[in-house]
């Protein structure tokens, strides 16, 4: 019973805590890279608790579907949250299967296009064929990278899944999802090699363009559930890693539990680093990157498929 | 070690002579002769297989037995004819007068000499590690023979052979490791030797022994020529100097035969002659056919010998399908003598006329009779037509497989066999009569340029009119 | 130093093919190509270790050196040399060869069973058979002289591959006479688009279709 609500309170505090700590890690890295000091650690918690101050701006020609989508948006990747396995003490759920997974993040950015064609703006309209343009090309690399997961273990329940008890020789298959889902997860953040987070041209945006027309505690929904987002795809992908060097050495609970944390920050670090150091790519060179993607997701799968044969 | 010594210590010399002593006034002369005394060199080498022994060991992994013996002689014979003629091919050409041609020549007969190695070693392999070393090798040393003439069509015929024979070669080396793996399934250390192999066939692995030998035979046929892989060569014959074809056609090809019954009498003795034996009859059947379809529409004359080559290589491979070795070696023999006077008298004319194509060599007969009736002895040799020796051994193949009621094999074999000889006719009549497109030809017609031409088609009429033949058939 | 590490290098080499198949950059290629041989040298030592067998740290070595480190010097040396960067290749996008290369991946592991129970690991076997695979689709993709040379060291690094995994106890002098063999047919296939790219003014081996019956 209390090592229940110990494991309850760790969770809310991971849930609290990481999400702007993320943020500030990849703005330090970044600001490292380029020989600044960076804003302070804090910042994103100013940023958001301005935003709760500040009063909203809306166009005319907003309906409740703007307003709406916001909320409901922020209510799926909470709900996300609670049943992907993104971190290792994580309670777990009956019916937390993979592709209610993947529906559920179909469902989150289908409102999110919602609410950003609802603007009426010209911006958020291309904004939302982009996305809808790169998620339609990153879905199969996600959700076949979490099926050869599941494959691997025998069952599409994530908790089975992120057990901690599958045998030593999936590693090559954990590694190679673990990529697939971080790879996929840049694309779906909008992040560096597809979209520059930073820009501040219209044309060249993706997700920035999006929420153009949010402001006040509008915004401060879509930038809250956007780093919880970011958290737990990152936290998935970390999950994957720690779990295959887990087959090499046996963890205790403890150093699991660091592990997840550090491992969640380290990517986050890796993001920021590759935001530093590359460019991003043209619009027509996207499917190429995505298409690594799905090549670590492919690879995940035939292996994956391949030893069950030579298993039974 | 003494005999591994003695055995390559000619080849050598014949590649150090060519590559750096081409300044010399003899250099070219001085290689022929060495080849020719290589011959004597192995004779002296095997001569106690002939007296009753059954191998002659080099070192470990290289031992001579009888077939690789009778091989290695045969290849050094057609090198040793090939250069002897290219003495005279050479001078004709005019190479004396420019120092980057002599330089060229200098490759040509410094990289015979390691052909010659790579091939005579080839030969007396007994591991298949090695003998897989040698037929790459062979192809990376006849490289600068095709490329010789430094033109267009020398380098794309140069590219196509290497890359071509190169993968095929690779994917012969993968067969190589199936069936060292294979050798390995029951005991711990396995073994490439072929005794030991032979010695233990029945405790080797069937299914990676079976992918083994079909990718083997895959790679080593690319390096021979069989029909759906053969297409380096009629490029690599046609644009190489003739003296090279020669030695590609003669040598080379029996060579690579020659890696082919190897492993299959490994997987004979394993007991799945079906497999080993069935692979190359069949394979051997359509190769014949289909390039005796190909010998039919034809522009060139060195492409004409190369398709023939390509049946022959056919029909080696049938003689190893229907399991007779002598066969095997009897046609190797006969293809190889009168291939080479075919080639290189081919080379003495498209060397006087300036061209390959057959629309243009016309009436040779006017131009020089001595050339233009051996050459037509030459055809008919090549055909297997009698009186020559290749007439004996495709009637032994013939009436082989009709013992082991082989129809189909049988009537394929008569029906090329026959299209190849009126193709072959066909075009080589076409060339000895009509009107010449050039008023004489401005080559040396002297008894040198026919000396070699002439013995080689008179010992395939030998081996067709004298007991020979048989004597070898029985004796093996 | 375990069995799942070698299987791991040998999947990584496979990627490394993968993505070889995914980009035209030569210097890329080179590049992966680079990498993939400094797995196999890695994987060759893991093996060593495994076995304790001293000749394969031998030959470890030898692979680093010569493959690993002079011939992607020498590619680069003739990239430098001819200013060909990247290879046209044939319609098919880098992408889709890349796919096509995983497909190829997925079929070797039937290649693999039909072949029945080797001694080493069915993953490596598969790793191998897939680098040959993918290699040979390099060379039918790709139009310039060096990418053919590259495709055929992808296939050569998968026999090696296999010949490493599934079998024990090469003999030391047949390996070092395979990798003396590549080698020099690396220097002579490289020589030789030198050649092609002086009189034909490219290295487009598609276009070189002179030679043919009429």
């Amino acid at each position: 019973m209390i090592s229940l609500v110990i494991s309850w309170l760790n969770f809310f505090l991971a849930i609290l805590l990481l999400p702007p700590l993320i943020l500030s890690l990849i703005r330090k890295t970044k600001a490292r890279l380029q020989n600044r000091v960076g804003p302070s650690w804090f910042q994103p918690i100013y940023d958001w608790s301005k935003l709760c101050r500040k009063d909203e701006t809306l166009s005319s020609t907003l309906t409740w579907i703007f307003r709406g989508s916001a909320a409901l948006n922020f209510i799926l990747v909470l709900l996300l949250a609670l049943f992907l396995p993104w971190i290792s003490f994580k309670p777990s759920f009956t019916g937390d299967d993979i592709f209610l997974a993947i529906y559920v993040l179909a469902l989150a950015r289908f409102f999110s296009l919602l609410a950003s064609l609802d603007s009426g703006s010209a911006f958020g309209g291309f904004a939302a064929s982009r996305e809808a343009t790169l998620s339609l090309l990153v879905e199969p690399a996600f959700m076949l990278a979490l099926v050869a997961l599941g494959i691997n273990a025998r069952s599409s329940s994530l908790s089975a899944i992120f057990s901690y008890s599958t045998d030593a020789n999936n590693q090559v298959v954990c590694f190679l999802a673990g990529t697939g889902i971080l790879l996929s997860s840049l694309v779906e953040l909008s992040r560096m090699p597809i979209d520059d987070p930073t820009t501040h041209l219209e044309l060249t945006m993706v997700h920035e363009a999006m929420i153009l027309e949010a402001s006040g505690r509008n915004l401060l929904l879509v930038e809250v559930s956007y780093a919880l987002k970011m958290t737990v795809l990152l936290g998935l992908s970390a999950q994957c890693f720690i779990h295959a060097l887990q087959a090499n050495i046996v963890c205790p609970k403890l150093l699991l539990v660091i592990l997840s944390y550090l491992g969640i920050l380290g990517l986050a670090a890796l993001v920021g680093l590759i935001e530093g150091l590359t460019v991003k790519l043209h619009w027509r060179k996207d499917p190429e990157f995505i298409a690594y993607a799905l090549t670590m997701s492919l690879l995940a799968c035939f292996i994956s498929i391949g030893q069950g044969a030579t298993f039974k | 070690m003494t005999n591994l010594i003695l055995i390559v210590a000619l080849p050598l010399l014949m590649a150090v002579l060519g590559f750096s002593a081409h300044k010399l006034p003899f250099f070219k002369q001085l290689i022929a002769f060495c080849a020719w005394y290589q011959i004597g060199i192995e004779l002296f080498l095997f001569r106690a297989l002939f007296t009753g022994k059954d191998s002659v060991h080099f070192v470990d992994g290289l031992v001579a037995d009888r077939t690789g013996a009778l091989f290695a002689l045969l290849a050094c014979f057609v090198v040793a004819s090939a250069l002897c003629h290219a003495c005279v091919f050479f001078k004709n050409e005019g190479v004396d007068r420019h120092k980057s041609s002599r330089r060229n020549v200098g490759i040509f007969f410094g990289s015979s000499g390691l052909f010659l190695l790579a091939m005579t070693l080839l030969c007396i392999c007994n591991n298949l590690g090695y003998l897989w070393i040698c037929i790459e090798a062979t192809t990376l040393v006849s490289a600068p023979l095709v490329f010789y003439s430094r033109d267009k069509h020398a380098l794309e015929a140069t590219w196509k052979y290497l890359i071509i024979c190169s993968v095929g070669i690779a994917f012969a080396l993968l067969g190589t490791i199936m069936i060292f793996a294979s050798s390995q399934q029951q005991t711990e250390d396995g073994t490439l030797h072929l005794t030991e192999l032979m010695a233990r066939a029945g405790t080797l692995d069937y299914p990676l022994l079976r992918m083994g030998f079909i990718l083997c035979f895959l790679g080593y046929g690319t390096k021979a020529g069989v029909f759906p892989i053969h297409s380096w060569l009629p490029d690599a014959h046609s644009e190489a100097p003739a003296p090279a074809s020669a030695m590609l056609s003669g040598a080379l090809l029996n060579c690579a035969l020659l890696a082919i019954w190897r492993i299959s009498q490994v997987v004979v003795a394993a007991g799945h002659p079906e497999l080993a034996l069935k692979l190359p009859l069949v394979f051997g059947t359509v190769t014949v056919a289909a390039a005796s379809l190909f010998l039919v529409k034809q522009s060139g004359i060195k492409r004409l010998w190369a398709y023939s080559s390509i049946e022959n290589v056919g029909l080696m491979l049938t003689a190893i399908g229907l399991g007779a070795a002598p066969l095997f070696f009897l046609q190797a023999l006969n293809h190889s003598l009168a291939k080479v006077a075919a080639f290189l008298l081919a080379g003495n004319f498209v060397q006087a006329c300036g061209s390959k194509k057959l629309s243009e060599l016309k009436g040779l007969l006017i131009l020089s009779p001595s050339w233009a009736i051996l050459l037509a002895l030459a055809a008919i040799a090549v055909t297997g037509a009698p009186p020559f020796g290749a007439f004996i051994s495709e009637l032994y193949m013939l009436t082989k497989s009709n013992e082991m009621d082989l129809c189909f094999v049988f009537v394929t074999l008569v029906v090329s066999l026959t299209i190849g000889f009126i193709a072959v006719c066909y075009h080589v009549s076409g060339c000895l009569w009509g009107k010449p497109a050039i008023a004489s030809i401005n080559a040396n017609t002297s008894w040198l340029s026919i000396l070699i031409p002439a013995t080689l088609i008179f010992l395939a009429l030998l081996l067709g009119v004298t007991p020979i033949s048989k004597y070898i058939i029985e004796v093996f | 130093m375990t069995a799942t590490m070698l299987d791991c290098c040998a999947i990584a080499a496979a990627l490394c093919a993968t993505f070889m198949a995914g980009s035209r950059h030569l210097k890329r290629n080179i590049l992966f190509y680079t990498l993939q041989t400094i797995l196999l040298a890695f994987a060759t030592a893991i093996r060593g270790s495994l076995q304790s067998e001293e000749q394969l740290y031998l030959i470890a070595i030898a692979i680093a050196l010569l493959k690993a480190i002079s011939i992607p010097l020498f590619l680069r040396w003739i990239v430098r040399k001819l200013c060909i960067y990247s290879d046209p290749g044939i319609m098919i996008a880098p992408p889709l060869v890349m796919h096509l290369s995983l497909i190829l991946f997925a079929c070797s592991y039937f290649e693999i069973a039909s072949i029945g129970h080797s001694k080493g690991s069915s993953m490596a076997a598969s790793a191998s058979a897939s680098l040959l695979l993918t290699g040979l689709l390099l060379m039918l993709t790709r139009r310039t002289a060096l990418s053919q040379i590259i495709g055929f060291l992808v296939i050569e690094n998968g026999i090696y591959l296999f010949a490493m995994t599934q079998t024990t106890g090469m003999p030391l002098i047949v390996e070092m006479g395979i990798l003396l063999d590549v080698l020099a047919g690396v220097m002579i296939a490289g020589l030789v688009a030198f050649r092609i790219q002086k009189s034909f003014e490219h290295i487009d081996v598609t276009q070189l279709a002179e030679l043919k019956d009429e």
